[in-house]
């Protein structure tokens, strides 16, 4: 369940800024310049689900993964705080666990230094994945100081009983404190709006896709089965009957559907690794992109076996219904 | 002549000459669809972008505008150095925010711009005035009818909500002085436009020196990439962002249509040219006499060779025209469907048809027919004369 300020959707952005000038320092190593990792000032989207109020940074996902420095000790005023990074951003930058960061809520503005202590590798989230900006986490109190926020959060995620959403969030509209509580599978709903369109969208184009794939299929086994003619005027005129010509030919008509279907499947299996590889790269995420599944699989295997078949049936019932001798071209 | 024999060749087996027309018309409306979405959302982005004549767009460093809640702090200094910058011919200040239409207990959030209503260019009236004073509002269509209320009703806005007091902050009464569409918010997006002024006094007493973007007119013939980079220069606190900027970045956000659009055009291009090959072989299989009697009666190879081609130039043909028409129906029905995205601005397409775009995809299927014809149509044009008779006499 998800709290948000009244009417207002659960998720928010803010922008924050790692000053020009800034220098990092690793830790470990002493300090070390990266003027060039902080060349640009860099955009820094900053999750809401914040920190906890403890030293150590953690994301606020079970399925984030993360790598963790030594905290230094909140308690001592010269201690630095640490901030969880975005992945993108050590990769893109050039930093590592233990340096230290100047972050700033405007280009310019008044920042404070910090220490990464935790590189955080982005879910796999279809809402982020056109999301190209960085991301950092900060303890909430760090944040609220750093943009002036006061004692404002954007959203609270609030764990209730099992069964109890429905009323959890009655009561809590019901009490009008200014807040809008949602329930998680509403806001999963909202969010997925954007990729209800796109998989409408891949539907339609798949509809076009099969249409074209049938009337191939259909006009190449038209074409195998008429190769055979004068095979089956021979078998005609050898006495075989038009059952058994209609069924050699709806036979291998569908070993050939078959054989095309397995390579198709092979095709589909190499195609969906590669797309996987590629937008995996370019959107730099664990998502899949193009799934195989055995429900796939089995409509497109039926699918050509029904045209297989369908235009083996058809092109044999024309062969037969032929004299032989006309087959010969007699 | 070769016309005509090709014409009676294909019309020898109409079922099968129908599916191939019918395979490459459907391969063929593929085509064109793709070319359309690769192309048709950067010329309709770019017109929408271009419509009211502003060509750079600043925004807070490192965001694109309206991407998070990051305003320009300082906006009025900012403003005063965009002017003094030679080639600045106009400059639109916008702030957006969400405004609460408080109604007793009830209330409706609605997304606010600040702007000058003289030279703004978010909207265009229509109906009503403009919000000339500070109690006066423009209004989308979808804020008046989830509001209920119309042009020249009285409006109480507010600007947040106080939970300890249980009471809305900053409240303002306004007129609704006119109906405008909003051009680069979603249709389904309630929406109304205020003085600048008078939203940032709603959003703190006093006051807040804040915009979220500017929008900037340069003088005619001013190069705006030298612009664009002297304002980043002067105001290192922003990025400014030039049209063919903007462009690119949604282009990158949305690649996934673009590359889509790719490998499914190429797909088509693959069918047809297997469709029509495979056609055009067979039927060259199944005629091999005919052509050797041909080529014996002293008809060149090239004739025979031009012949083989036409056919499958003739199957193309039809399959493309009939795929142009097709085409522009399944257009229709996918940019429906991708016009439904959540945010997206209304006047936004996927698929815009161009004459380029039909021109491109006739011009491929044609270079397609003619490479799927040339092989059958070598192999009909060099078989052995009297290799052939033979076999064909004593099979």
């Amino acid at each position: 369940m998800r709290g948000t300020p009244r009417a207002q959707r659960p998720f928010t952005t803010t922008a924050m800024h790692v000053p020009p000038r800034l220098r990092t320092t690793r830790r470990t190593l002493g300090p070390t310049p990266r003027s060039l990792a902080f060349a640009l000032p860099l955009a820094l989207a900053l999750s809401l689900a914040l920190l906890p109020r403890t030293g150590h940074a953690q994301t606020s996902r079970a399925d984030e993964s993360q790598r963790t420095a030594p905290t230094p000790d909140r308690r001592s005023p010269r201690a630095l705080r640490t901030i969880a990074i975005d992945e993108r951003l050590v990769r893109d930058k050039g930093l590592a666990l233990g340096d230290t960061l100047e972050v700033a809520a405007t280009p310019g503005g008044a920042g404070e230094r910090v220490l990464v202590g935790a590189i955080v590798r982005r879910a796999a989230d279809p809402s982020e994945v056109a999301r190209a900006e960085y991301r950092v986490r900060l303890h909430l109190d760090q944040l609220q100081a750093l943009t002036g926020s006061g004692d404002k959060v954007d959203r609270f995620a609030v764990a209730v009983t099992p069964g109890a959403t429905d009323a959890a969030v009655a009561a809590i509209n019901a009490r009008s404190f200014g807040f809008r509580a949602h329930p998680s599978r509403a806001v999963a709903a909202e969010t997925s709006r954007t990729f209800a369109v796109v998989s409408r969208f891949n539907r339609a184009i798949g509809v076009i896709t099969i249409v074209a794939s049938a009337i191939f299929l259909l006009c190449i086994m038209l074409l195998k089965v008429e190769e055979r003619r004068r095979d089956v005027a021979a078998l005609r005129l050898l006495g075989i009957s038009r059952r058994t010509v209609t069924g050699a030919v709806v036979l291998q008509a569908s070993c050939i559907a078959v054989l095309g279907s397995a390579a198709g499947v092979a095709f589909g299996y190499v195609c969906s690794a590669i797309i996987n590889w590629y937008y995996r790269g370019v959107y730099r995420t664990p998502l899949a992109f193009s799934l195989v599944t055995p429900g796939t699989v089995a409509f497109s295997v039926a699918l050509s076996l029904v045209l297989g078949i369908g235009a083996g049936l058809l092109a044999a019932r024309r062969l037969t219904g032929v004299p032989p001798l006309s087959l010969f071209g007699r | 002549m070769r016309l005509a024999l090709a014409w009676s060749s294909l019309f020898r087996h109409p079922v099968r000459t129908a599916l191939a027309v019918l395979g490459v018309a459907v391969s063929a409306a593929m085509l064109l669809d793709m070319v359309m979405l690769a192309s048709g959302m950067q010329v309709s982005f770019r017109a929408l972008l271009m419509r009211q004549g502003f060509e750079i767009r600043l925004t807070p460093k490192g965001t694109l505008p309206f991407d998070t809640e990051a305003r320009i702090a300082r906006a009025a200094s900012a403003e005063s150095s965009l002017r003094a910058m030679p080639g600045v011919r106009e400059i639109s200040p916008v702030l957006g925010t969400t405004l609460h239409v408080v109604r007793g207990e009830a209330s409706e959030a609605c997304f606010a711009l600040g702007i000058r209503p003289a030279v703004q260019g978010d909207y265009e009236l229509e109906q009503g005035r403009d919000a000339e004073g500070d109690d006066q509002l423009v209004a989308n269509t979808t804020f008046l009818a989830r509001t209920g209320a119309v042009v020249g009703d009285t409006l109480e806005l507010a600007a947040g909500y106080d939970a300890q007091l249980r009471t809305w902050t900053a409240r303002r009464r306004v007129i609704v002085a006119g109906r405008g569409r909003f051009l680069y918010l979603a249709a389904d997006q309630a929406a109304v436009a205020l003085p600048l002024g008078a939203l940032q006094a709603m959003l703190a007493p006093g006051g807040v020196d804040e915009v979220s973007l500017f929008m900037v007119k340069t003088v005619p013939g001013r190069d705006v990439e030298g612009l664009r980079a002297g304002i980043e220069r002067v105001l290192p606190r922003v990025t400014a962002i030039a049209t063919a900027d903007a462009v690119r970045s949604v282009e990158e956000r949305l690649s996934y249509f673009r590359q889509l659009a790719f490998i499914l055009g190429t797909v088509s291009l693959i069918v047809g040219f297997l469709l029509v090959s495979t056609l055009v072989t067979v039927s060259v299989q199944e005629r091999v006499g005919e052509m050797a009697v041909m080529r014996a009666l002293g008809i060149s190879r090239p004739h025979i060779a031009q012949q083989v081609m036409l056919e499958g130039l003739a199957i193309s043909v039809v399959g493309a025209v009939l795929g142009l028409a097709l085409g522009l129906l399944t257009a229709e029905y996918l940019n429906g469907i991708l016009r439904t995205f959540p945010g997206l601005p209304a006047a936004i397409d996927f698929f815009v048809f161009e004459p380029r775009a039909a021109w491109q995809s006739f011009g491929l299927l044609i270079v397609t027919a003619v490479l799927a014809g040339a092989f059958p149509a070598w192999r009909a044009a060099s078989l052995p004369i009297a290799t052939t008779l033979r076999t064909e006499a004593v099979s």
